[in-house]
């Protein structure tokens, strides 16, 4: 197994994993958008709403905020020593109080834990006018992806097939490839279309060139053909804040080490079972 | 009220609403504009291109 990084920011990475089935690309790219927990808002105590909004619209879209989640802090209520009734190493707090006419953002909940505080200040969450007010309490727990998306530390997080492209011989530099690629991925010189190497990465492996090239007259088979590399994956990975990216990614890969170390675990018990029988 | 992130990938768009708006009101074109507020893929932008805000109207019948 081989991972090139081609980009690595805080929110954002982008990387070539090579050598790997598309049985372990999938479950990389599950564990790191439902097995890595974030903390969210959960549970909202209203204590004054006069706005427009609903107290459950307005619960949902505090939902959504996502919260800067230190995992060393932070434990999954049902792995808690408290068993989930509820301390300060598996929930925090945040309180709002503001009264209109004006408009409530993020950075109004005061978080009791000053390092668990909303990634942005500035998402609005709802408009007050004259003589509405809004206090409230927010409780926010870890949780994870694949019990509700807003505990998923990833936005977009995908991947696809390294891109190859072959053009033959029979290609006369028409250039249609080019002019249809909408990535931009490809380029005529000395009367033969080539690819730009720095672009291949973008390649969608839509496919048009091919129909482009086909339409151009040169027969059944196009000159330009689109394949894909099989046991390399580009992959692309966007953070919602609450975590870095490469932590997002650590914990994947630790997900998976663990649930197959507990697989095994299990298949030994079964079979260390068995043979002991056998040698009685 | 704006959707607080995007119903297709998540991204945090209600942050951009607000400069989205003032922008567009302004007569800049909204395709530039989204892509300067780094909007780039179709399902973000739908989610600001057909957004109409209804507080507003709601208010009186409270
Ligand atoms: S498959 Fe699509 S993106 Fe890739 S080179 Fe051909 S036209 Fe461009
Ligand atoms: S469309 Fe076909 S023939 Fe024309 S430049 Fe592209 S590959 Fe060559
Ligand atoms: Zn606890
Ligand atoms: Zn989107």
């Amino acid at each position: 197994m081989d991972i090139v990084f081609s980009r690595l920011g805080d929110n954002e990475a982008r990387f070539v994993l090579e050598g790997v089935s598309d049985g372990f690309a999938n479950s990389f790219r599950r564990a790191m958008m439902s097995e890595v927990p974030t903390l969210a808002i959960e549970d909202v105590r209203i204590y004054d709403n006069t706005s427009v909004l609903f107290d459950e619209i307005l619960a949902s879209r505090l939902g959504l905020i996502p919260i800067r989640t230190d995992l060393s802090t932070y434990r999954l209520p049902s792995r808690c020593e408290c068993g989930g009734a509820g301390c300060p190493r598996c929930y925090t707090v945040y309180t709002l109080s503001v009264e209109g006419p004006c408009m409530v953002y993020s950075g109004d909940l005061v978080p009791r834990d000053p390092a668990a505080s909303p990634v942005h200040d500035r998402i609005p969450i709802l408009r007050l006018f004259e003589n509405q007010k809004l206090v409230l309490e927010a409780r926010a727990v870890l949780g994870k992806g694949k019990e509700h998306s807003k505990w998923q530390p990833t936005i977009a997080c995908g991947y696809k097939h390294y891109p190859v492209i072959t053009i033959d011989d029979r290609c006369d530099g028409c250039g249609m490839c080019v002019d249809e690629c909408p990535r931009g991925r490809l380029a005529n010189g000395k009367g033969k279309a080539r690819v730009i190497p720095e672009r291949l990465e973008l390649c969608l492996l839509c496919r048009l060139c091919e129909k482009a090239c086909k339409r151009g007259g040169i027969g059944s088979e196009p000159a330009i053909r689109v394949d894909e590399e099989r046991s390399r994956y580009i992959f692309n990975v966007e953070g919602d804040g609450s975590l870095p990216v490469r932590e997002i990614i650590k914990e994947a890969l630790l997900h998976l080490k663990e649930s197959t170390r507990s697989l095994l675990e299990s298949l030994d018990e079964i079979a260390g079972g068995t043979s002991d029988e056998e040698s009685e | 009220m704006i959707p607080v992130r995007c119903f297709t990938c998540g991204k945090i768009i209600s942050l951009a609403w607000e400069e989205y708006r003032e922008r567009v009101e302004g007569g800049e074109d909204a395709g530039t504009v989204l892509t300067d507020l780094g909007l780039h893929r179709y399902c973000c932008r739908r989610m600001l291109l057909t957004h109409k805000e209804l507080v507003k109207d709601l208010n009186p019948y409270q």
